[in-house]
């Protein structure tokens, strides 16, 4: 009977502690970054060139993918509309405004998640596995300093300006379908009567949290790497499952707290 | 003077050093041997940090430096430096870049002032010509000498060469064993060698630890390996497939 209830104990208790070592290590870096911030030891050339990789090098990506979801939503919505209540004056400004504090901050986010998270995961775990890393340490450079705090700053203001992007393109997008498919003219679609500045606040206020946070989320997967290229495989999976997962519930959480306390 | 005491350390359930004592004297060279997976590369990363042992104690010229802070530990990585087993050259940075960074952190110096000590210190090792190229162009024995170089550039009192001749062909590896042995009567330098390099071992060695099953089998001169009657020391050194060595 011990047995059983030790087995079982066992077996909850040790993903539990493993999730709870993960969120506190996660937790370590985010205190190291905010610590250097604070400091103001920041590698200023190195995050220019981060943000050319991480904002640069995404345009095309995050034009094909929201260009996409414009067109989809678009449609989507429209032939419901058609169906009940066949007047698209809203529709545009529903779009954009949803765009806004939704769509486009998050989606663009968890593309950054996949696709940068993915590339830092692996470049550290790489750095770590051949030792770079504690070569880093032997030169007396603090590796999350070193290597975390550049891509963090070049994250979070580039995932500003994706999203500001990322609402053009998906607009645009948007406003081509409605008028070729349902003769809605451009100027009824882009309309910005249901956009306050609030919505957009708390647009920008999300794709800065989750730039913010998908370097740090992914180097710490990174700074586990152990054991040669497979140790690099498996931080690349965990950065882009936690980071993607980093950016669901932060959405949930300032879309609450935009809800509970400033009523957005 | 370095001294290891009675240090253990496992990685999950492998336990990898059983109480390992070993006392390193200065200005010698000290190799440290013993099969691939042995523990010798874990039992000298302990003294500069990069591991922590569960339990035992490192003391550094008297000072026991086990539990330091990471903070605490950049001043003894300015006195032990490290040459790592596959040279860990950063690639994105060139040759001058790589050797003058430990000059930028430690010492804060402007990139200028870094670049010219940097400079100084390749000529050290003849590569004073290589320093505006990357490390993805060179060789592997080149790169060694850089990364020799780079652990130069603190003036170390203690340097440790992780395999340094492993992948290197005959020439580059004895070009290596000479840069061992002129820091040593150059500039007096203590030098902590991790290897299984037999050839190298025997060159250059002034004393020999061999690690086997966690702990130091035999502690001695390259004389007293060679007249060693110990089956696992004998069946190592004369790298012989048969024996009792447990792999």
């Amino acid at each position: 009977m011990n047995g059983a209830l030790e087995a079982t104990l066992r077996a909850v208790g040790g993903p539990l502690v493993a999730v709870g070592r993960h969120v506190f290590d996660i937790y370590s870096v985010f205190a190291q970054v905010v610590t250097a911030l604070l400091k103001g030891a920041v590698r200023w050339r190195e995050v220019f060139r981060q943000a050319y990789l991480i904002g640069n090098r995404s345009l095309f990506f995050i034009t094909v993918t929201l260009g996409f979801l414009g067109l989809i939503s678009v449609y989507q919505v429209a032939s419901q509309i058609q169906r009940i209540l066949p007047d698209f004056t809203m529709m545009g400004p529903a779009f954009i405004q949803l765009m806004w504090r939704e769509f486009a901050p998050t989606i663009t986010g968890l593309m950054v998640a996949t696709r940068v998270g993915s590339g830092i995961a692996a470049e550290i775990g790489s750095m770590v596995v051949t030792e770079q890393v504690d070569a880093l340490r032997m030169c007396n450079a603090d590796p999350v300093r070193y290597l975390i705090v550049p891509r963090t700053i070049a994250s979070a203001v580039m995932l500003v300006m994706l999203t500001i992007y990322a609402v053009l393109v998906a607009t645009l997008a948007g406003m081509a379908l409605a008028d070729v498919v349902f003769d809605v003219s451009p100027s009824t679609f882009v309309s910005l009567q249901l956009v306050s500045p609030r919505d957009v606040a708390l647009g920008l206020v999300k794709a800065f949290s989750y730039g913010f946070w998908i370097p740090i989320v992914a180097g710490q997967a990174g700074l586990a790497a152990s054991g040669g290229s497979a140790g690099v495989g498996w931080a690349t999976t965990r950065a882009v499952v936690s980071s993607s997962f980093a950016v669901i519930l932060l959405d949930f959480i300032i879309s609450g707290i935009g809800y509970a306390v400033f009523n957005l | 003077m370095i001294e290891f005491i009675d240090i253990h350390k496992s990685f999950g359930p492998k336990r990898v050093l059983k109480g390992v004592s070993l006392t390193v004297d200065q200005g010698q060279v000290l190799y440290v041997i013993g099969s691939s997976g042995a523990g010798k590369s874990v039992l000298v990363k302990h003294l500069v940090g990069l591991l922590r042992p569960d339990s035992g104690r490192i003391i550094l010229d008297g000072r026991d430096v086990t539990w330091l802070s990471e903070a605490e530990f950049y001043a003894v990585r300015k006195k032990c430096a490290m040459v790592f087993q596959n040279s860990t050259l950063f690639d994105s940075m060139s040759i001058l870049d790589n050797v003058a960074l430990p000059y930028r952190k430690h010492f804060r110096l402007s990139r200028d002032e870094a670049s010219r000590r940097a400079l100084d210190k390749l000529a050290l090792v003849q590569m004073e010509d290589a320093a505006r190229r990357f490390p993805g162009d060179l060789g592997d024995g080149l790169r060694k000498r850089v990364a020799i170089a780079r652990a130069l550039t603190l003036e170390p009192e203690f340097v440790i060469f992780d395999e340094p001749t492993t992948g290197l062909d005959p020439v580059a590896a004895a070009n290596v064993d000479a840069l061992i042995r002129s820091l040593r009567n150059d500039t007096g330098v203590t030098a902590i060698v991790v290897s299984h390099d037999l050839r190298s071992i025997f060159s250059v060695a002034d004393r020999i630890a061999m690690i086997y099953d966690g702990n130091i089998r035999l502690d001695g001169t390259p004389q007293e390996f060679r007249a060693s009657d110990d089956p696992v020391v004998s069946q190592f050194i004369n790298g012989r497939a048969d024996g009792p060595m447990k792999i």
